[in-house]
């Protein structure tokens, strides 16, 4: 495996139920994305996207196929590590649609769980968010709640949440859906500019054709399986 | 680290607050049981120890005065005295009255003594006001906590008496309030009948029982360097008596009288702390469901099951050391309003706590069980 190459995934099918109510959503999909690449996945509803990102999150097995995160082969039509949990603290840093952020922690609180999980001590896991609430523009907010900010401040804080582990991959479902285009276009160049700066490659669901413009390749699931534009 | 459990509870301060304060007083409820079960055993022994003796002489084949009825012959205590070794011996009466002149009638225990003698049932500490009986006839002192105050007039049977002292937590071994008054007056409303009463009797046929010089029991202190449970056996053997030790009357009272009732406690209790470990497990289980999207995106984004564990169950275990607070304040705020004594005690509440604990632990299983089957896809709704 090239050194270039963060995320590779080799004939991954994924099928939910058995016998007549067996499904395939997934087959036989295979592509790499590259370090400092922001990658666009496209796709109608329901047609896997955010089955396709679980699987390589190692949230979710698939059913056969090879993923390589980095160097490491984690799943080889059975997952290769008895902690999952683990390479997603370390490797991966995760953006949702809604910002699922915990509402009883603190921004500062909610970015630093996961490296103070990772045994980063405090004062450094606290800089660093610091630093990353300063690069969002919203280090006034650090001791507030969630429920204090406004929806763009708590993705902005969901954005710095994914980057506090220093991830070598970013699995973005639909980051920009709950925020109005000039926001989005602003995530946009925010993940962009995290893609290039850390070299982190990005996977981004959206269904947001003027957000395509912004990324650096083009993924589609059609029939099953995975194409690149 | 970040503690979860901590941050949690301080972000829903005000509910965990009113939950624990109602567990807390499913617990007071609980210690407040265990102090009607202790309350029960010190009045057993309050009146024994009060009149301090011996030897208690009652009737043959009776486990008098308390536990059995028992009538023996007052002059029995002259008898007694006679014997080598014994100090002192009195008679005493005991007989269960309603007194009237207070908002609701008063159920107390009448104890009757020879005020001149040289035993006494009222532990002078106990006085609170007044003095101590010192005429033969219509004097009495009686529990404060009976309503009844000094000079006040109580009638009972045919008399009225007049109190002149006070006491303050005397009770019988039943756990009744007071009323001390002269043997020559208790013999009189225990034994005497009335003239209607004699004069039916005449007409029936039946030899009216006049004789008053009864008593349901003789007390009698022991010389030093006699061996009492010799007094005891020579007692038995000659006169016809059933004769007990100051610790087989204890005995009597702690094992045949209150044992029963403290069983029924003892069971009423322990259903009571596995309700408490039930509704402590209910309440962390609706807590656990209320926070499983924050528990699923933390599973997602790689948090270790064993931090969120660890949140659930310190959440479980403050939940008990916070309600157990609770139940100890409530408890202490309303024992004194049980009719009857409650003794509240440390050790108790320490097992209680030790036991709550172990509860709290065992009930944030379920917790627990909801926290490792929690799928972290349900955080994305997939």
């Amino acid at each position: 495996m090239e050194v270039t190459q963060s995320i590779r995934a080799n004939n991954i099918v994924k099928e939910f139920g058995k016998g007549d109510t067996l499904v395939r959503v997934i087959d036989d999909a295979s592509f790499t994305v590259n370090k400092g690449e922001l990658v666009a996945l496209v796709a109608p509803s329901g047609a896997g996207k955010t089955t396709l990102l679980m699987m390589i999150g190692c949230v979710l097995e698939p059913t056969s196929g090879e993923i390589w995160l980095g160097r490491e082969k984690v799943y080889d039509d059975r997952w290769l590590t008895n902690n999952s949990r683990q390479i997603r603290r370390e490797k991966i840093g995760f953006i949702f649609q809604a910002h699922y952020l915990i509402p009883f922690l603190n921004v500062i609180e909610n970015i630093t769980l996961v490296p103070q999980t990772n045994k980063v001590p405090e004062a450094e896991a606290n800089a660093h968010a610091m630093s990353l609430l300063k690069y969002f523009d919203i280090e006034d907010k650090a001791y507030n709640k969630p429920s204090q900010l406004s929806g763009g401040q708590n993705q902005r804080v969901a954005i710095a949440r994914a980057l506090a582990n220093k991830p070598e991959i970013i699995l973005a479902d639909e980051p920009t859906a709950a925020l109005d285009t000039q926001r989005s276009v602003s995530v946009l160049k925010m993940l962009k500019k995290i893609a290039t700066e850390q070299n982190v490659a990005i996977i981004m669901v959206t269904h947001d054709d003027e957000m395509l413009p912004y990324c650096d390749r083009i993924m589609k699931i059609e029939n099953k399986k995975v194409v690149f534009e | 680290m970040i503690n979860l459990a901590q941050k949690d509870i301080s972000h829903t301060l005000g509910k965990f607050i009113v939950t624990a304060m109602g567990v807390g007083m499913l617990l007071g409820i609980v210690l407040i049981m265990i102090g009607v079960y202790r309350g029960m055993m010190v009045d057993a022994e309050m009146l024994l120890n009060d009149i301090n003796v011996d030897l208690w002489v009652v009737q043959e084949d009776t486990l008098g005065p308390f536990a059995e009825a028992s009538k023996v012959h007052e002059d029995l205590k002259d008898t007694l005295k006679s014997i080598e070794g014994i100090h002192a011996s009195e008679a005493l009466t005991f007989q269960n009255l309603q007194l009237y002149g207070q908002k609701l009638p008063v159920r107390v225990t009448a104890v009757g003594f020879d005020p001149f003698g040289k035993i006494s049932p009222v532990d002078p500490s106990n006085l609170i006001s007044g003095r101590m009986i010192a005429k033969d006839h219509y004097e009495a002192v009686i529990s404060s906590e009976t309503g009844f105050v000094l000079h006040d007039k109580i009638t009972i049977g045919r008399n009225i008496y007049t109190i002149v002292g006070t006491t303050k937590g005397t009770v019988s071994s039943g756990g009744e309030l007071l009323i001390y008054i002269s043997l020559k007056d208790a013999q009189e409303l225990q034994f005497s009948y009335s003239n209607a009463s004699i004069r039916n009797d005449r007409a029936r046929g039946a030899l009216a029982n006049t004789d008053i010089h009864m008593v349901n029991t003789i007390v009698a202190t022991i010389k030093p360097g006699y061996n009492v449970e010799e007094i005891a056996q020579d007692i038995r053997k000659w006169k016809h008596l059933s004769v007990y030790t100051n610790e087989e009357q204890t005995t009597i009272l702690t094992k045949n009288l209150v044992e029963r009732a403290a069983k029924q406690i003892g069971l009423f209790t322990a259903i009571l702390v596995v309700v408490s470990t039930i509704i402590i497990g209910l309440i962390i289980y609706t807590m656990t469901l209320e926070k499983m999207k924050e528990i699923s995106i933390m599973k997602l984004i790689g948090i270790p099951d064993s931090i969120i564990i660890k949140m659930v169950v310190q959440e479980t275990v403050l939940l008990g050391f916070f309600a157990f607070i609770f139940g100890n304040i409530f408890s202490h705020l309303i024992y004194e309003k049980f009719p009857k004594t409650v003794v509240l005690q440390a050790p108790d509440a320490l097992g209680l706590f030790a036991v709550i604990l172990v509860s709290s632990i065992v009930a944030s299983f379920v917790g627990v069980g909801k926290v490792i089957h929690a799928d972290p896809t349900v955080a994305i709704g997939g």
